[in-house]
């Protein structure tokens, strides 16, 4: 591709020197990383801003300016409506999934389908999260190219592939804690830029008012049209985003959860996903937009000065050159947006390696000491991040690169979504429903994507449908519905009774078969060597999904149902919800095997503790957001106020400093 | 460009805040009744008041938008 926009060594050395000065941020915090716990989920210790500002970058880096910015020159302020419809589930979320995946201490998305089912909706579950997370790092990588493409005139997948090795190699020796610092400093940053893009576009365009009054009504309003065109329209985008967009952001992003995972408490959790949507978001948005508004601007105002001919997925570039007078001010405005692309490429490729060792490598490879995994998710990471490169082929087909995303969300979310959604909220949701939900629905989509005239037309709300691209948002509608419906109609028709009895039922065919193969003496294929091997088959096959299937036992946990139940659990005895203080003391080493906190009986008095009760204690200073921290119990106290004696253990993992006081709270 | 047509205008807010408001709706009700969210409970009643919050806040940023383009 020609070079579009021209740039002096200067530009590339600013470029080189944020990249180097980002990664050795997160990399210093690498030595944090002790195990595959603290690689994965950064050990449960952080603040709630600490989480929310490394997610501003994930959340951002994963919708991506270049995109926005398309859809904002093309359709005006409706850009804004993916990043303003997320409120509707945060009910579910804060009280529904973020407890249920704290307490339960899963590790994954499939983790929580082998707890809630079994172990084959495991298979299923971590098959399809596998292909949603590599479908997410493929767009990343697509996004980085197009970013690149106009400023290097490079060939994209050469770009891609330079990207991928620098992506690759930082995850891979960094883990979670690297990342999450790396996009704290990125959140920062990205909101910085963006803002400064919009005050350089409106400085450009010679004030507020001439930005204003140029854009013209149509172009203001926050919300698309009802239903056109097909390619933007507000119904469409709504099922596909603010439906099956949001549930897939917030209940089945490996990489967001383990971020909710690395706090300290649920209600730090909580704290972090409110602050981020009410006013993160808002915030994000006209961040990632304006450059698309301020292009239209400035191709009203001064049409002279605005490439006609520019491709959409470049405007960002090209509004970001023509706004900044300074090539200072452009190359960080740029680093700061291909920043942000890697760390959500990061989180992913990290998740990935997540899901693979807990869901596939642990199970089969056992009994490993921690420094064999911690490898092998090293491992995973970099073949991860070939995976995705690969993959780009298939979104480069796209017009641009809204579409692309638009479609894989449709396409990929509803089945895991829609199971994910019923086991935590419905109690009568059944295992073979469940196995139901991923075929039968995934199947049902396939036929709504080979007819889509014919089966996704009827909720269609008045779009019209393009041939080359059919339906791109709306079919999240009909692939939720056909989803839903299986999960529904197969929990009536297996309800768990049956299940019992199917399970029963087959066991017994199953032996018969193996029995009649073991006395079988005739060399001739007879009727019933058939009948048994098929039928015997299907139930050998049928049994593996009811084996072990959800009993009201099993569910104790892992529904919004019973959390309580959950709580109790994850403490190993009654939780003590009674409001306590927060002392400050200072720590003493006390030489033993078992892990454990001993503070002062007035000291345990003022934060209303029992001995067996969970306790967290972090450095003082709060600004550190809970890196020098740890979880543990309380024992049988001393006498000594205003200090606390702690294992050797606890003091290597909160990486405490000699002389430096620390804020002790009862968790519960 | 589109005209300024009932379906450009208002129905895609009432649209977002109906079926949305389903949805948030449902959530409520059904972390009530699961008794996940305690109202009894000072922590959980803010976050009661929170949500309820968010929602109206989500709905007032639109609303004004909306008519800050048509008539501003």
């Amino acid at each position: 591709m020609e070079q579009i926009i021209h740039t002096s060594p200067l530009f590339w050395i600013i470029i080189a020197g944020y990249f180097v000065l980002i990664l050795g941020f997160g990399s210093y915090f690498a030595k944090y990383n002790k195990n595959t716990n603290d690689f994965f989920f950064s050990g449960r210790r952080f603040s709630w801003w600490l989480i929310t500002m490394s997610i501003v970058a994930t959340g951002v880096g994963s919708h991506s300016f270049l995109k926005y910015s398309a859809k904002a020159f093309e359709h005006g302020f409706s850009s804004t409506m993916t990043y303003m419809n997320d409120w509707f589930f945060v009910p579910f979320f804060l009280f529904g999934w973020l407890p249920i995946v704290y307490y339960t201490r899963i590790r994954s998305i499939p983790d929580y389908f082998e707890r809630r089912f079994n172990r084959n909706v495991r298979i299923l579950a971590t098959i399809a999260i596998l292909g949603y997370m590599i479908g997410y790092i493929a767009i990343g990588f697509l996004t980085m190219g197009k970013t690149l493409e106009p400023l290097l005139g490079w060939d994209l997948y050469t770009i891609i592939w330079v990207v991928a090795i620098v992506a690759g190699i930082y995850i891979t020796f960094g883990g979670q804690t690297a990342v999450i610092f790396t996009d704290l400093a990125q959140g920062f940053v990205l909101i910085f830029a963006g803002i400064l893009v919009f005050i350089l576009g409106i400085n450009y365009l010679g004030g507020f008012d001439v930005f204003w009054n140029a854009l013209p009504s149509d172009f203001k309003l926050p919300l698309a049209h009802f239903n056109q065109p097909s390619n933007f329209n507000f119904v469409g985008i709504f099922w596909q985003d603010g439906v099956a967009g949001s549930v897939g952001f917030l209940f089945m992003n490996q990489g967001l959860i383990m971020r909710f995972m690395a706090t300290k408490s649920v209600n730090e959790g909580r704290k972090a996903a409110v602050f981020n949507i009410l006013f993160l978001l808002p915030i994000s948005t006209v961040v990632v937009s304006n450059a698309g508004w301020i292009g239209k601007a400035i191709s009203i105002v001064t049409p002279e000065k605005w490439n006609a001919n520019i491709a959409l997925d470049h405007v960002f570039t090209e509004v970001a050159a023509l706004v900044t007078s300074s090539e200072i001010v452009f190359a960080f405005i740029i680093a700061a947006v291909v920043a942000a692309l890697m760390s959500t490429v990061d989180t992913l490729i990290n998740a990935v390696a997540a899901v693979v060792i807990n869901d596939i490598y642990r199970p089969i490879v056992k009994e490993k000491d921690e420094k064999h995994y911690l490898k092998a998710a090293m491992v995973i990471s970099a073949l991860a991040t070939l995976l995705g490169v690969v993959a780009v082929t298939f979104f480069d087909n796209f017009p641009t690169l809204y579409e692309a995303h638009g479609f894989f969300h449709s396409t990929m979310t509803p089945p895991l979504v829609i199971a994910i959604f019923l086991g935590i909220f419905w109690k009568r949701y059944t295992t073979l429903a469940a196995v139901s939900t991923f075929l039968v629905g995934a199947y049902l989509m396939w036929l709504g994507n080979k007819y889509p005239a014919f089966l996704i037309g009827p909720f269609d709300h008045g779009i019209s449908m393009d041939p080359a691209h059919p339906y791109s948002y709306i079919r999240a509608l009909y692939n939720t519905l056909v989803c839903l419906a299986s999960g529904v109609v197969f929990s009536f028709i297996f309800t768990r009774k049956v299940e019992v009895q199917l399970e029963a039922y087959t066991h017994r065919v199953v032996e018969k078969a193996r029995t009649y193969y073991a006395g079988r003496s005739h060399s001739a294929t007879t009727v019933r060597d058939i009948f048994f091997f098929f039928y015997g088959g299907i139930c050998y096959i049928l049994n593996s999904f009811v084996k072990n299937a959800a009993s009201d036992e099993k569910l104790d946990g892992i529904t919004v149902w019973t959390l309580d139940k959950a709580r109790e659990m994850f403490k190993g005895s009654k939780p003590n919800d009674t409001p306590g203080l927060q002392p400050i003391v200072t720590w003493k080493l006390e030489e033993a095997e078992d892990s454990f906190l001993r503070f002062s009986v007035n000291d345990m008095v003022k934060m209303s503790a029992n001995v067996g009760d969970l306790v967290y204690v972090s450095d003082k200073r709060r600004w550190l957001g809970g890196l020098k921290s740890v979880h543990s119990v309380y024992v049988e106290p001393h006498t000594e106020d205003g200090v606390v004696y702690m294992t050797p253990d606890l003091l290597d993992a909160g990486q405490f400093v000699e002389g430096k006081k620390l804020r002790a709270e009862k968790e519960m | 460009m589109h005209e300024l047509t009932f379906f450009r205008t208002w129905l895609p807010v009432i649209y977002l805040y109906g079926v949305g408001g389903i949805i948030f709706l449902s959530g409520m009700v059904i972390i009530y009744k699961a008794k996940s969210i305690k109202l009894e409970r000072p922590m959980h009643k803010k976050w009661f008041y929170v949500l309820i919050f968010g929602f109206v806040y989500y709905l007032g940023i639109h609303v004004f938008l909306t008519y800050a383009a048509l008539n501003f």
